[in-house]
């Protein structure tokens, strides 16, 4: 296991200490450790059933750790609720309320808290605007299209303002050019907002094409944290090479042969 | 620690929840059943009444097992294969029958068909109706709406695409129904059949009024317990009618699990075809005829002079009745039927929300004690009943007839809440919990609004159900608090048949009403929120 922590002087953003946890006696978590900075995109990249969804829910409260910590700001928040960890989930089935309009779903949770109550409409629609999906606010979401309902998800999730926005493979429902799109205006968000962000995803691709690094996971345990490019040129294990490197490099090739004429 | 508190008060809920349906019905059953510890109570089983009406409640529950399933199954076809102009007409009017009590099928049967009847008086016919034929009729009329929606309601959703694929290859009609369409309905005519029997065997209704000489276990229960007050023959005879819902309940369990409705199916292009829908047409007309030609009766009936002498009509039987006590009867089983729907359907969607949205042991438990509650017929669940609350608080109050009917009929409700519930988004209350909105707030602001129309529904079949029951209630009922369908019998017993089918009338209206205000009021709330999928 090769973990490469962000060469930087200020305090780490989030602190991941040895977590565990088990369902039914078998353990699916191994004693997770890493660290994110502030404003860092870091992609969790792993098949289905390595712990990497699990290790997300413990991350923002939903499951709780047999063993280990979490801190956010060098604060311990391994027992605190989840809504009080300043962080936001995006789940990859929207997880949104169908019976109200866009609007009426950002600005739900607006409603519950009342230092903003009283501007949430204001807040909601100015969420809805910086995912493109203004001129949606009076639709109901259950007309929506796949990408449509995902970015009203992102926006519900961005007007309570969370220092940390968890995604769980939000882009696997979507059709090429929805992906696409989503991931430009995920990385628009890191860069305007400043928000750290932690995605996840089985696909090698996008893992690499919008982190700053990326974080190997494989059956409960992280097998390499580094930069995308330290991992291509530096595979831990076999692996990582297996998985990884020499999946990116099957697409690669697949599409070589178009390299000069696209150029 | 917001956390910590919800889960706490969920715990509680689910200790509550538990010990409701250990009080309401596990200790009532066990009660009542332990007594058949005592030998003498079991020599019931030897007595040659007991024997015959075993064999007689056999026989006619297997005929119109037969019929009715048969019936179900000719007419699922109909609606779904043929082209025949007005199913949602005969799909609507193939389930009236459920609106009215078993009691008003038997004895709309007698107005009909009996030696008095209005067709025998016509045709100067001998026959008699009395009897297994009686019975049989009655109970068909009795048991085919629920075996007639079980099948149509799987049919209707059938795949077009196997049987595109076998016309591509030409294999023939009669072939296709063999091996795609009956394989494919083996299962709910599987549960049809059970769930017809189970219902046949635990009527009282239908062989009371027409029976005759032939005595069923349940009329030998009701004569036992609630003429004779002979409880104890009524508990061993209880203890038998729960068998045949007990091996319907393990069918359903066992059948239901793999049931494949699909979501995706590409429906039928009826190729035209005129004989097929001349046949399909007369069938349906002949169907319906038969179902509701003894409503009418009993709809005639109550406004007639003197039946069956005078037929000319009149409204004096609707004063008359009245005057007997429907009134006060009709408002005794529309505060029944009110409260019961009320706090039935919120009861359910609680137990319902639990099992399909929080988990756990107990939710488990939850709901393996709601879906049993469908295999205790109305009458044991009734003399059990009687037997554990009698000197209670709660014996001969409303507040028993609430809990019986409450008990009786949560099953289903429960199950629609639950398949409903477990279809919307399992991440709800997730996100709302990273929100800071606790799980109260989702269910009444996202859930209730997503599932409006299964509430509907749930409280629908709490007020039909509690309107047209006379198993459990026909225990409990006092003078005081008694419903309107019991007063079928009463009024019939007194030579007022006139006034009795007026009753079967009110019932049925008020029915009818109650449906027609709830299809009202879910067509407005689809015309207020358009969901554009």
């Amino acid at each position: 296991m090769t973990i490469k922590s962000q060469e930087t002087t200020a305090p780490h953003k989030l602190t991941v200490k040895g977590i565990k946890k088990s369902f039914d006696g078998r353990e699916v978590l191994h004693g997770i450790t890493f660290d994110v900075q502030g404003g860092e995109f870091l992609s969790i990249l792993g098949p289905s059933g390595c712990g990497k969804s699990t290790l997300l829910r413990i991350l923002i409260g939903l499951e709780h750790p047999d063993a280990g910590s979490v801190l956010l700001d060098g604060e311990n928040i391994t027992e605190a609720a989840p809504s009080k960890r300043h962080m936001g989930i995006v789940f990859q089935d929207y997880a949104l309320f169908e019976n109200m309009t866009a609007l009426g779903n950002v600005e739900y949770a607006l409603r519950f808290d009342p230092t903003r109550r009283a501007r949430r409409s204001q807040i909601a629609l100015d969420a809805l605007a910086s995912l493109g999906m203004a001129d949606f606010a009076n639709k109901p979401v259950a007309g929506l299209s796949g990408g449509q309902m995902q970015r009203v998800s992102i926006a519900r999730t961005l007007a309570l303002s969370p220092e940390v926005i968890l995604l769980d493979e939000p882009t696997s429902g979507l059709d090429a050019d929805a992906r696409l799109a989503l991931r430009s205006q995920l990385k628009n968000i890191q860069r305007d907002h400043g928000t750290t962000m932690i995605f996840i995803t089985h696909d090698q691709e996008e893992a690499f094409a919008l982190a700053d690094r990326v974080m190997v996971m494989g059956e409960g345990s992280i097998h390499q944290l580094d930069e995308p490019l330290h991992i291509v040129e530096n595979p831990a294990d076999s692996y990582v090479r297996d998985f990884v490197v020499a999946n990116l490099k099957a697409k690669y090739d697949s599409l070589a042969r178009f390299a000069s004429p696209l150029e | 620690m917001a956390r910590q508190t919800s889960s706490k008060g969920m715990g509680l809920l689910k200790i509550a929840l538990l010990l409701f349906f250990l009080l309401a019905v596990v200790l009532p059953l066990v009660g009542m059943f332990s007594r058949l510890a005592d030998p003498q109570v079991r020599e019931v089983f030897g007595t040659p009444a007991f024997a015959s009406a075993c064999v007689n409640s056999l026989v006619v529950a297997a005929i119109t097992t037969v019929i009715s399933v048969l019936a179900a199954l000719l007419m699922s076809w109909v609606l779904c294969r043929t082209a025949i102009q007005g199913k949602s007409v005969f799909a609507v009017l193939l389930t009236v029958p459920m609106l009215v009590p078993s009691l008003a099928h038997g004895m709309s049967l007698v107005y009909l068909l009996g030696s008095n009847g209005i067709l025998t008086n016509l045709l100067h016919g001998s026959w008699s109706i009395y009897g297994f034929p009686g019975i049989v009729m009655g109970s068909f009329l009795y048991s085919f709406p629920p075996a007639f929606l079980m099948i149509y309601d799987v049919m209707r959703y059938e795949d077009a695409t196997p049987y595109q694929a076998a016309d591509v290859l030409g294999i023939p009609k009669p072939s296709q129904f063999a091996h795609i369409t009956l394989p494919f309905l083996r299962k709910p005519l599987i549960s049809a059949a059970f769930a017809t029997f189970a219902l046949v065997i635990t009527d009282y209704g239908v062989p009371l009024m027409v029976g005759g000489k032939v005595t069923t276990l349940p009329v030998l229960m009701y004569q036992n317990a609630v003429g004779l007050l002979d409880f104890d023959t009524g508990a061993a005879i209880g203890f038998v009618l729960l068998i045949p819902a007990v091996i319907d309940f393990l069918v359903d369990v066992l059948a239901r699990d793999r049931a494949s409705v699909r979501y995706v199916s590409r429906g039928f292009d009826l190729k035209p075809n005129a004989v097929r829908d001349a046949v399909g047409y007369v069938a349906a007309v002949i169907v319906t005829l038969a179902l509701l030609a003894p409503i009418a009766t009993f709809c005639m009936v109550s406004f007639a002079t003197k039946y069956p002498l005078d037929l000319t009509p009149t409204l004096a039987s609707i004063g008359r009745a009245f005057t007997m006590g429907a009134g006060s009867y009709w408002v005794n089983s529309l505060f029944t039927a009110f409260v019961v729907s009320i706090l039935g359907t919120i009861l359910a969607y609680l137990v319902a929300y639990i099992t399909a949205r929080v988990g756990g042991v107990s939710a488990r438990l939850l709901h393996l004690a709601s879906v049993t509650t469908l295999a205790v017929p109305g009458i044991v669940l009734g003399l059990s009943f009687a037997l554990a609350f009698k000197g209670s608080l709660i014996y001969g109050t409303f507040a028993i007839l609430i809990l019986v009917n409450l008990v009786h009929f949560i099953a289903s409700p429960y199950l629609m809440a639950y398949n409903s519930l477990s279809k919307v988004n399992k991440n709800l209350e997730a996100v709302g919990q990273t929100m800071g909105v606790g799980r109260a707030r989702i269910v009444l602001d996202v859930l209730v609004p997503a599932t409006a129309d299964t509430i509907a529904e749930m409280f629908s079949f709490f007020f039909v159900n509690c309107m047209v029951t006379i198993s459990a209630v026909s225990f409990l009922s006092t003078t005081l608090d008694m419903p309107l369908a019991l007063l079928v019998t009463d009024l019939d017993a007194q030579r007022l048949v006139e006034c009795s089918a007026f009753v079967s009338v009110l019932i049925l209206v008020t029915n009818v009403i109650e449906k027609v205000v709830v299809a009202a009021i879910r067509r407005y709330r689809h015309t207020q929120q358009p969901v554009s999928r």
